[in-house]
């Protein structure tokens, strides 16, 4: 196990942890602003120990695709688990064997784990040297350099790790390595506050996603994702290892669609999806390279990667992929239609981000190798561009004094052609128009979507005709394992609703594909195309930034370009070095790789979504392009403008005043009927209100508002769940300061109101005290010995009868 | 019979402590002057050191006459340290008055004012004040002739 590349498996996550370290040990003393060099130098390690690792992989034989490294047993509880674990039913290697809750950490290295891991330090490396020029004399540049590090360190280990608690552990350390840059500039309120939103939107999807590891220990027994040997030569079949993939044996039904929602939600948490996604936009308040490393091109992703990695978990549950392609498929339509109305150019590539990732999900979502190939492909090439662009617009921000409002600038074509250059070649890319990688990958998606409607029709007609049972798959099971435990029957209305299903996603996806067109050329336009405009804050800044930050552009816009034209220009002549590649994956295996061949280059599809991006950018340059054609009309159309200028009282009495209006009325005067025209003019007037105002309540609503507003769901959120949250906080508060504080100090006040009243005997004066203590002493002597307080009490009733004889005479 | 001397001798002697005792504490309890108060208190343990020597002798025992001789002993060192802050804090007030000590008393509350006994009391003392080393001191020869302390 000690051989080289075993070893390396450790150190590409190591390398950046331990600069991670120095930096943030020495950092403020020793490094200041040689605080980079170290991390960059690391990351830089890291991603030539991923190209080897890759190559590796490439070359290992299929039987053995993946390689595991235990580090250290982590915990060991005996019998903890429970009696039998139901995926072992039918499973003789694996029956009537109580495996210990035991969590090895342990590192492992396939096909999946690889290609992230050279996509994450890769882009990683390039965004760690455009920070040297970005945040270049920033108070907290070591801070910077020190988290930077601490979440490669998180995210090469969230891929690498082969288990569901690291999982998860490594799951929450990126979630706090983004909440830690999100607030980096701490002082901004704003800053601030959407580092604790995202904390806490992700917490609701990390609450699912821990459910589903529960729920996964419950219904198989292990966390692991490999099998693990135990000392008895007993084999303990991992949830996502080969032993359990081929024998086929998971847990379907509603146990089945249970565990697949809930890691669905903790996904959707992770990689910001329709109900969860609100916190991506506000993220942007970090500083720019980050919002290109982590909430762009890495970490965001770590949802689409949880699961691809537990795609046969999703195989057994058709409900649960359905889920996971209509969650992908609306929050692409959504995010699409708010980032065409934004003007925060951050927000609009936040949005577009939302939408690609819901393309990465609808891809995944078909449940075929082609369509999880597709997705991991979009999300390889995604991350190139879309870091790309962001790193644009932190150069456009950078020039610019920080101002990221597209109206304030405008024009900087030919001031920034470096950036300008690089920003087309990533809008391009991203508006999937054809030889950049763009194009491919998010075609591929469609096409998958495409075929898996294409599929479910053709297994419903085969179940009109001959009414077998059988998927199609049964064709393939020859040569696959799939056979032996194939795909839950389904009945034929569910197949139905899928197929319809699937067959709106597709419309969606290819509306998405338009709107991304439009809204990515719309920030183009309104960024680097018109009149020359500059705000004031950039003072004398505004000029192409440095070469630290020029370079990863260019070599960022190189593989956005070039990803695609090499890995995918075999789609034509269907090689698919990229799809073969990630089928070694032992995840993808068994009845995944039987699910599908590879994909043909769907032509048709392809042309289409062709026409569409070209659509949607023609439809950009018309709106932005020239004349102010843009947002004025849109937003007046939008507004119900015209509408509202028809209902308004001075045009009404400018109707009164037309050359016709007047006639009618002297007519109708000479024949003594003014009054009638008075009447059916307001008649008119009246019905002209009650008819519009309807309308003009829905201005509110009106197409662009909801869109410009983000469909208002931050503020339904704020009304459903933060206010009432905020409500029983403030009412527990409320009963914490009064009813149980009141409480504790009203114990702690009762001494000190008895003690008030002795507080007065407090005079200080000596004789005083003195007496006191002799009266005391009486006291207590009188109290002890009883002959003398019988003496005493019988002196006083002399004392008393004698007075009283006396007083009497 | 010898008994009944003993007797009589040991009443006489506790009589007297007792009385000894009674008188100091009434003292203690009724004067301020600093002095008697400190007084009284050493006659009510002179008191208390009669009675010992009395039980003492009574049961023939020299332990309590052994208590006694070191009642004494203790009794001087007090006196000494009793004295000694007896004159400092007579020197920061110019006077004997206990009542003048009020400061351990409960904060806030007003001090105890004898108003029925008028006040007499000396202006603090005025102590000469020496010139600087190296100063020819300014004589007013007005005040040499008539100056109160020498």
């Amino acid at each position: 196990m000690h051989d080289f590349i075993s070893i390396l498996i450790v150190l590409v996550p190591a390398l950046p942890l331990a600069a991670a370290a120095l930096v943030a040990v020495l950092g403020p003393f020793v490094f200041r602003a040689w605080s980079h060099w170290l991390v960059v130098a690391a990351i830089g390690l890291s991603f030539l120990g991923s190209l080897v690792l890759l190559n590796d992989v490439c070359r290992r034989p299929d039987d053995r695709p993946a390689r595991v490294v235990k580090l250290w047993n982590w915990t060991l509880v005996d019998g903890g688990a429970p009696a039998s674990a139901q995926g072992d039913v039918g499973n003789a290697e694996t029956a009537g064997t109580r495996a210990p809750f035991q969590i090895d950490v342990s590192l492992r290295s396939d096909a999946l784990t690889s290609i992230m891991l050279t996509m994450v330090t890769l882009v990683s490396f390039l965004v760690a040297v455009y920070s040297i020029g970005y945040m270049h004399e920033d108070r907290g540049y070591w801070r910077f350099f020190s988290y930077i590090g601490l979440f490669v360190f998180s995210m090469t280990s969230l891929v690498s790790v082969s288990n569901f608690l690291l999982l998860f552990v490594f799951w929450e350390a990126v979630g706090v390595c983004s909440y830690l840059l999100i607030g980096f500039w701490y002082e901004k309120p704003s800053a601030a506050a959407a580092g604790m939103k995202a904390f806490l939107v992700n917490r609701v999807g990390d609450f699912g996603f821990m459910l589903g590891v529960f729920l996964i220990w419950i219904t198989y027994g292990t966390l692991n994702f490999h099998d693990v040997v135990n000392d008895g030569g007993t084999v303990i079949a991992g949830v996502l290892g080969a032993t359990r993939i081929s024998a086929g044996a998971y847990v379907g039904g509603g146990v089945g669609l249970a565990i697949c929602l809930l890691l669905l939600l903790g996904a959707c948490g992770k990689s910001a999806q329709f109900p969860l996604h609100v916190w991506l936009p506000d993220a942007m308040e970090g500083p720019t390279p980050v919002s290109a490393l982590i909430h762009a091109a890495t970490m965001v992703t770590a949802g689409i990667y949880m699961i691809t990695r537990c795609t046969p978990l999703y195989m057994a549950s058709p409900d649960g992929q359905l889920a996971v392609a209509a969650i992908g498929g609306f929050t692409a339509l959504l995010a699409g239609l708010i980032a065409l109305t934004q003007f925060d150019l951050k927000r609009v590539l936040a949005y577009s981000t939302i939408s690609q990732l819901g393309y990465m999900f609808l891809g995944l979502g078909t449940g075929t190798l082609a369509g999880i190939s597709a997705g991991m492909f979009h999300l390889f090439t995604h991350a190139f561009f879309k870091a790309l662009l962001f790193l644009g617009a932190g150069s456009v921000m950078h020039a610019m004094g920080n101002v990221i409002d597209m109206r304030r600038f405008g024009g900087l074509r030919r001031r920034m052609p470096h950036t300008y250059w690089t920003f087309l070649v990533g809008c391009l890319a991203l508006s999937g128009i054809a030889p950049l990688s763009g194009f491919w990958s998010k075609d591929a998606i469609v096409a998958s979507v495409h075929s898996k409607v294409h599929d479910l029709q053709h297994e419903l007609s085969m179940r009109d005709s001959s009414g077998a049972y059988g998927p199609r798959t049964a064709a393939a099971g020859a040569t696959a394992p799939a056979a032996v435990h194939p795909r839950p029957p389904r009945s034929k209305r569910q197949l139905e609703r899928a197929a319809n299903a699937y067959q709106w996603l597709y419309y969606m996806a290819m509306f998405t594909a338009f709107l991304t067109a439009l809204y990515t050329f719309r920030a183009l336009f309104m960024t680097f195309f018109g009149a020359e405009e500059i705000p004031a804050e950039a003072g004398d800044h505004a000029h192409e930034s440095p070469r630290s930050m020029v370079v990863p552009l260019v070599v960022l816009a190189v593989f956005a370009a070039g990803v695609g034209l090499v890995l995918d220009l075999s789609y034509l002549n269907g090689t698919h070095p990229f799809a073969a590649l990630l089928a070694k994956t032992p995840s993808l295996t068994g009845a995944v790789a039987a699910t599908e061949t590879l994909g043909t280059f769907h032509a048709r599809v392809a042309a289409i979504s062709m026409l569409i991006a070209s659509a949607g950018v023609l439809a950009a340059s018309y709106l932005y392009l020239g004349a102010p054609r843009e947002v004025a009309a849109l937003q007046e159309w939008m507004d119900f403008q015209p509408l509202l200028r028809w209902t308004d009282g001075d045009t009404i009495m400018r109707l009164g005043r037309q050359p016709w209006a007047r006639a009618i009325r002297q007519t109708a005067d000479r024949l003594w009927l003014g009054w009638l025209v008075n009447l059916v003019g307001l008649l008119l007037a009246v019905v002209l209100l009650v008819v519009s105002a309807p309308l003009l309540l829905g201005r509110l609503i009106s197409p662009y508002r909801l869109s410009y507003h983000k469909f208002f769901f931050d503020e339904v959120y704020n009304a459903v769940i933060v206010g009432p949250l905020r409500a029983g906080a403030t009412l527990c508060s409320v009963i914490d300061d009064w009813l149980i504080d009141g409480l504790v100090n009203l114990a702690g006040r009762v001494p000190l109101m008895f003690g008030s009243l002795l507080r007065s005997m407090q005079t200080g004066l000596v004789q005083f005290y003195a007496l006191a203590m002799v009266l005391g002493g009486i006291v207590l002597l009188l109290a002890v010995d009883q002959h003398l307080s019988g003496l005493i009490s019988q002196w006083l009733h002399h004392l008393l009868a004698f007075t009283t004889g006396v007083v009497n005479g | 019979m010898n008994d009944v001397t003993e007797l009589a001798m040991l009443q006489n002697y506790l009589l007297i402590g007792a009385l000894l005792f009674a008188i100091g504490m009434l003292g203690f309890i009724v004067r301020r002057n600093m002095i008697v108060v400190f007084l009284c208190a050493e006659m009510m343990l002179q008191g208390v050191a009669l009675s010992l020597v009395g039980w003492s002798r009574y049961f023939d025992d020299w332990g309590g006459q052994m208590l006694v001789l070191f009642i004494i002993t203790v009794a001087a060192c007090e006196a000494a340290i009793a004295l000694a802050l007896i004159l400092m804090l007579a020197r920061q007030t110019g006077n004997l008055d206990l009542a003048d000590w009020q400061d351990l008393r409960e904060e806030g509350s007003p001090p105890y004012v004898d108003h029925l006994i008028p006040e007499q009391r000396e202006p603090p003392a005025v102590w000469p004040r020496l010139t600087p080393a190296g100063k020819v001191p300014e004589v007013d020869e007005e005040a040499l002739l008539h100056r109160d302390r020498v």
